[in-house]
């Protein structure tokens, strides 16, 4: 197990915890026709928390050292697709679907892997128009057609 | 016999054309996501709850909920059925119920006897579905009037229960399936209150007062982690696959495994019934038992055919013994069907036992459609086999960039927001680091999708016994189910404790 992930996370766990318990003293402490308020279950909870957090801080301290080896990470490859996917996302609703999937798409298949131009372009823009044509035309759902300016 | 004309009902809503039609999706689209690598059952489900959201928008509610849990579930055992295609043909698990099928799969398809040991493995898996069946037949009426007596104390020690078993079995640290479950029930929080109508960590976010949703954490935590995972590590598929050859088993094969099969259908059905063992545990178990009475024990690991039988069989069986307790109490005792629990609350339908009352045709139809899944899944996939193992060679390059835009569409089309999509992405990232770390992602969803439940059934109590908080352990039936809790937590503690190695579920 690795050591410093695992104190990152007791101490990230320990916030969340301790957070969830002051929020919850600003929740109004009755409601009614209760006799437990809003505020009493994520009070205990949060308290739990901060106690498994403060084990689990505890329990690092007994890991061996050696965290075994280094996996190499694609971390280039990582980040651009999802950087892409967060423009997908940001972009959605103001490009439109049939876009931003298909250059989303795109993006992320050359980044996989180079090459294939072509048939990437062929499968993003098959997926892209395929899910728009069935989802919106034949299903009636609702997907942001087309870029606003064009409209 | 009231069972028998509720089936016959379910049946008949079960057979209806559309119904048919999705029972047959979900064990195709199952199958291919059990067959392909890096997407386990769970992430399957989650993926797909909202295309079937979609896909039964037309109907009326009732019908919407039975479709598309009949198309879920298929998805479900479909996934569980292949997975041991993988195991068998390339020696890597489509997921972990079927590492121990690798043993003597593998082997069997080395030796040339590949087809047969898909053959028994489909064979296996059907008797054990039909086992698992007649075991919620018969199960669900009893269980399900035992529990309609419960109070809300006893409903509140019933999911702790619930909670402690999948806590206490999932993961290699119980502080940190501890530390996910109530993780995942402080989440379950986030929202306006149920009882009081106050909004609760929403900080003026409107998104957030109906709570987060619970689509957007699963498929973000299962699918996009794994996603991500899968890039990070650049996991490409590759290796040789080998050949399948003839099909259909001899006589004497299937005379070999009529054994192995039984035995391991009814152990299989018997572990899922349990909450927090799991397929991958039943699978484990029946391969031991196997060995343990075979007059052969070292014919396995060289490609004896009962050493794909059973564990496979097993893996089916507790896939429907896992329904169980979901139908008939509303526990949900494995990562999967808490996400198939999650489909039903989002149609408003209340996994319980009630349900059989309210919503009979969603639980009769749902439970005769697992047989008529389980007639398709043998029909399917004897003849497809060779069609199936060409799924394997689909490339990561279009597949994972594929499955990212099928998430975003899939949380955008159910919640049209944005706000749901950077949403995804960011429970995409935690469920990477979590599972990269060790940290089980099955008791967080267990916690969030039991969380509301558990605080209006603590509230209801406190409410009725005017905030003493000691109604939990006055009440005898509540009281037996909190020691149970306990033992569940203390047991396999202090057999750690006292050096002795404890069987956990890595991923459910």
């Amino acid at each position: 197990m690795n050591k410093t992930a695992d104190r990152i996370a007791a101490v990230a766990f320990l916030a969340v915890g301790a957070l969830f318990m002051v929020e919850s003293l600003r929740i109004s402490k009755s409601a009614y026709g209760s006799a437990v308020g809003p505020n009493v279950f994520p009070f205990l909870l949060g308290l739990v928390l901060v106690f498994l957090s403060i084990k689990l801080l505890f329990e690092t301290r007994n890991y061996s050292g050696a965290t075994g080896e280094k996996l190499p990470r694609q971390y280039k490859k990582f980040l651009v697709i999802f950087i892409a996917a967060i423009f997908y996302a940001a972009l959605l609703e103001t490009v439109g679907y049939v876009i931003t999937t298909f250059l989303f798409l795109v993006i992320g298949f050359q980044t996989m892997e180079k090459g294939a131009l072509w048939k990437s372009i062929a499968i993003a823009a098959g997926f892209s128009l395929g899910v728009y044509g069935l989802y919106v035309k034949l299903l009636q759902g609702t997907l942001p057609s087309w870029p606003i300016w064009f409209q | 016999m009231d069972t028998l004309s509720f089936l016959f009902d379910g049946f008949q809503t079960a057979l209806q054309p559309h119904n048919l039609l999705f029972a047959f999706i979900g064990v195709l689209i199952g199958t291919a996501v059990g067959v392909l690598p890096g997407i386990g059952p769970m992430s399957g489900v989650a993926l797909l709850i909202p295309v079937t959201a979609s896909m039964t928008s037309g109907l009326s509610p009732e019908q919407a909920a039975a479709s598309s849990i009949i198309l879920l579930a298929g998805v479900y055992y479909g996934a569980m059925y292949g997975g041991s295609t993988t195991s068998i043909l390339l020696n890597t698990p489509g997921e972990s119920s079927s590492v121990v099928t690798t043993l003597d799969g593998y082997q069997m398809a080395r030796q040339g006897r590949a087809g047969a040991a898909l053959a028994i493995a489909a064979i296996g898996s059907f008797v054990a579905g039909i086992v698992s069946l007649i075991g919620l037949v018969l199960l669900a009426e009893p269980l399900s009037n035992v529990a309609l007596k419960f109070g809300p104390a006893e409903y509140f020690s019933l999911m702790l229960l619930g909670l402690a078993a999948v806590s206490g079995l999932a993961g290699k640290s119980m502080t940190k399936a501890w530390i996910m479950t109530i993780f995942g029930l402080l989440l379950s929080t986030i929202g306006l209150d149920n009882v009081s109508g106050v909004a609760r960590f929403t900080y003026n976010i409107s998104y957030l007062y109906g709570g987060l949703e619970f689509l957007t954490v699963a498929v973000g935590l299962f699918a996009l982690g794994e996603v991500f995972k899968s890039i990070l590590h650049n996991e490409m598929n590759s290796g040789e696959i080998a050949k399948i050859g003839r099909v259909l088993p001899t006589k004497a094969d299937l005379k070999e495994s009529a054994g192995p099969i039984a035995r391991g259908s009814l152990l299989g059905f018997f572990i899922g019934v349990l909450p927090g063992a799991g397929a991958t545990l039943a699978s484990f178990f029946s391969y031991i038992l196997e060995k343990k009475i075979s007059k052969h024990p070292e014919k396995f690991g060289q490609g004896t055919i009962a050493g794909v039988a059973a564990p496979e069989s097993a893996n089916n069986g507790a896939s429907g013994g896992a329904m169980i307790p979901l139908l008939t109490l509303g526990i949900p005792g494995s990562g999967t069907t808490a996400i198939l629990m999650g489909a039903l609350i989002m149609y408003n339908v209340q996994p319980g036992p009630l349900l059989f009352d309210e919503h009979p045709a969603v639980a009769w139809g749902l439970i005769a459609s697992m047989f008529i899944g389980n007639v398709m899944l043998l029909i399917l996939n004897m003849p497809l086999v060779k069609l199936f193992a060409k799924i394997i060679q689909t490339p990561t390059k279009y597949l994972l960039p594929l499955i990212i835009a099928i998430s975003v569409f899939g949380v955008y089309a159910v919640q049209v927001t944005t706000f749901g999509v950077f949403l995804l992405l960011a429970f995409g990232l935690l469920g990477y680091w979590l599972a990269e770390h060790d940290y089980p992602l099955a008791p967080l969803v267990l916690g969030l999708v039991l969380g509301p439940m558990i605080e209006n059934n603590m509230r209801r109590a406190l409410t009725a016994s005017n905030g003493d908080y000691l109604v939990f352990v006055e009440k005898p039936i509540s009281l037996v189910l909190l020691v149970i809790a306990l033992l569940w937590i203390a047991v396999p503690f202090f057999m750690k404790l006292r050096g002795k190695t404890v069987i956990v579920n890595e991923d459910m």
